[in-house]
């Protein structure tokens, strides 16, 4: 088992709000997991706790059989910036930046932008945008847009791959390419997905759908 | 993080270019306000002060008191009540005892040398007409170890005068506003003689209209001699080793004499406040604009936080730690800071080299006097530089502490 949760359970606010249950869950390298429920039902919640950007109240997350509540603030930057990618509902692109800027962002960090420019190159033919590298978001179509934002998250060639709502802003075209698209990074390089839907029919491309009722598991549906 | 921070300024080219003249110009006033008032300090210290000597040894007035009179006529127990009461001074003030001070500043191993002058008021005539003149015996010797007056001798030498011989150096203005030339002879009265005459074998110019209009030097017994009162000085000029004991050292000789003894900060007293208020005035009125300056920073930075959240997030959660954050406006700052500093040092720099080619009519100054002092250059990059950078740190601040998942659930 790659990343592993036991009785997770986050709380907001004063007095507190429960919003996640003591959730228990195991997700194996290369899997293909939806999170799925109704709005508010703590699907995004999860996946944050999950992907290392939110901090539970209490039970413990183990990544590689690492318990993520002994990284250092350092070590946890590191591990966001090299392990895992990250696409949200909107593109976050940064509008000064040229596309093929946007995607080298993660990779500057750690200075190796000019060395990973060739790889990102490469994505943006593999995802059929080949001479839209160096336009500008602005320049860019909502399809694009999401497209750069996922080359983006591959760039550093993370082990998971984390996705929120990906397609809660597009059209269905384009969010249906979108998917196909993240099922296509799943099954070609082995990249654990998690994503995060409201689109029945979305969920049920992934090996695993966690349905969560307020916060609860309420059924795991396997494909 | 660099790359970012020149890309968001440059996507903000109104509002950076905004910033970057508020500190320009800030630097540039700076710059130029130091540049005239710093010139003008240079001028008077180099003009006057360093023609003051390190402590000034001169004679107090004996005034006639009306207690010490009244005591004296009619005892201590008389109460008189005077119709006309005793004012005015007794004599002339002189220095009592000369070779008093001579001994003592000959043997003190603090004293680099000393000058004893005879000054006195005197009407110069020639012809018809009569001139004031503030007529100064010295010892060429002696004085030119104390004051650096033979830099400014435009004709003939100073030690002309040695050993008297009725010769006399005048300044440049008064030689013009008489109507002489070097080698003729004025009379010179104290008023209370006969006139003697003095041969003009030299000229002088401080460059302060008024005091070249009416200084006059010539050897000490010479003038003595006019005065009628051989022997006697009105002030010893000294020079000690260090001068910035002049203070302490002129304390010390007026506590064991009868004489007034100032040290050049006090003889000068008048000069320093006003120094020191043109230093307030020059820092409040630079203060004033960085302050604005330093505001626009914040407020431009601070909106720019606001509209850059998104991009703040992800970059957060793509592992960049708060510091990189609070570095991305930091150095924003820093940029505006430097750049805006180099380029109104650069335009002070312009703007004084060409006032300093103005000319200021006929005040003996020429033009106008700047200052291209490296201090000015210095404290100017560093007062922007420094309100730059700390106009910066509260919006970086408030920038790295934003977190990705509060700015992600806002947007959604």
């Amino acid at each position: 088992m790659s990343l592993v949760c036991t009785d997770l359970i986050k709380e907001f606010g004063k007095p507190a709000t429960r919003i996640i249950h003591g959730i228990n869950l195991s997700i194996n390298d290369g899997d293909f997991i939806a999170i799925s429920g109704r709005s508010g039902s703590g699907k995004s919640t999860l996946l944050y706790l999950l992907s290392t950007l939110d901090q539970p109240t209490s039970g413990t997350l183990v990544i590689d059989d690492k318990d993520t509540s002994t990284f250092s603030v350092e070590a946890l930057h590191n591990f966001r910036n090299t392990e895992v990618g990250f696409v949200f509902q909107f593109h976050y692109l940064l509008p000064e930046l040229t596309a093929l800027e946007n995607v080298l962002l993660p990779a500057r960090k750690t200075h190796q932008h000019e060395e990973k420019t060739e790889y990102a190159k490469s994505l943006f033919e593999e995802f059929e945008i080949p001479d839209k590298w160096h336009k500008f978001p602005s320049q860019l179509s909502g399809g694009e847009q999401q497209r750069v934002a996922i080359i983006r998250a591959l760039i550093m060639q993370p082990k998971y791959l984390f996705a929120d709502e990906p397609t809660g802003n597009l059209d269905s075209q384009n969010a249906d390419n979108v998917m196909n698209l993240l099922k296509k990074i799943n099954r070609e390089r082995n990249t654990t997905l998690v994503l995060v839907t409201h689109e029945s029919d979305y969920a049920a491309m992934a090996r695993r759908e966690v349905f969560l009722i307020d916060g609860r598991i309420d059924e795991i549906r396997e494909s | 993080m660099l790359f970012l921070a020149i890309r968001h300024l440059m996507s903000r080219k109104r509002q950076t270019v905004l910033i970057f003249l508020g500190i320009s110009l800030g630097t540039m006033m700076y710059t130029i306000i130091s540049g005239m008032q710093l010139g003008m300090r240079e001028f008077i210290s180099e003009r006057l002060l360093s023609n003051t000597s390190h402590i000034k040894i001169s004679a107090r007035e004996q005034k006639i008191d009306r207690a010490e009179m009244t005591e004296r006529f009619y005892g201590p127990d008389e109460a008189v009540n005077w119709i006309t009461p005793p004012s005015g001074i007794r004599e002339e003030a002189h220095i009592m005892y000369p070779q008093g001070w001579f001994d003592r500043l000959r043997d003190d191993p603090e004293v680099l040398g000393y000058s004893p002058t005879m000054t006195m008021n005197v009407i110069i005539s020639k012809g018809n007409t009569k001139h004031p003149a503030t007529l100064s015996g010295i010892v060429p010797s002696m004085h030119n170890r104390v004051m650096n007056i033979e830099k400014y001798i435009t004709n003939g030498r100073l030690s002309a005068l040695s050993g008297g011989g009725n010769k006399a150096i005048v300044g440049e203005a008064m030689l013009e506003k008489i109507g002489l030339k070097v080698g003729d002879t004025i009379l010179v009265s104290s008023g209370l003689s006969e006139p003697r005459p003095l041969k003009i074998t030299g000229t002088l110019k401080l460059g302060v209209q008024q005091i070249d209009e009416i200084i006059m030097l010539a050897a000490l017994r010479d003038v003595q001699a006019i005065n009628k009162t051989p022997g006697r000085i009105t002030e010893i000029a000294v020079n000690i080793v260090d001068m910035n004991k002049a203070q302490e050292v002129a304390d010390s000789w007026e506590l064991t004499s009868k004489d007034k003894v100032e040290s050049w900060e006090e003889a000068n007293a008048n000069f320093m406040e006003i120094f020191v208020f043109q230093d307030i005035l020059r820092w409040t009125v630079t203060f004033a604009i960085l302050i604005v300056a330093g505001f626009g920073i914040y407020n431009v930075l601070s909106i720019m936080i606001t509209q850059k959240k998104k991009e703040i997030a992800i970059l957060r959660s793509i592992g960049y730690p708060p510091k990189y954050i609070l570095e991305l406006f930091l150095i924003q700052g820093v940029i505006l800071g430097i750049t805006g500093a180099i380029i109104g040092l650069l335009g002070g720099h312009m703007i004084n080299l060409y006032l300093s080619t103005i000319k200021l009519g006929h005040s003996g100054v020429g033009n106008i006097l700047m200052s291209y002092s490296p201090s000015i250059y210095i404290s100017g990059f560093l007062l922007a530089f420094v309100s730059a950078v700390l106009a910066s740190i509260l919006p970086a601040h408030a920038a790295s502490k934003l977190t990705p998942l509060d700015i992600i659930r806002s947007e959604v």
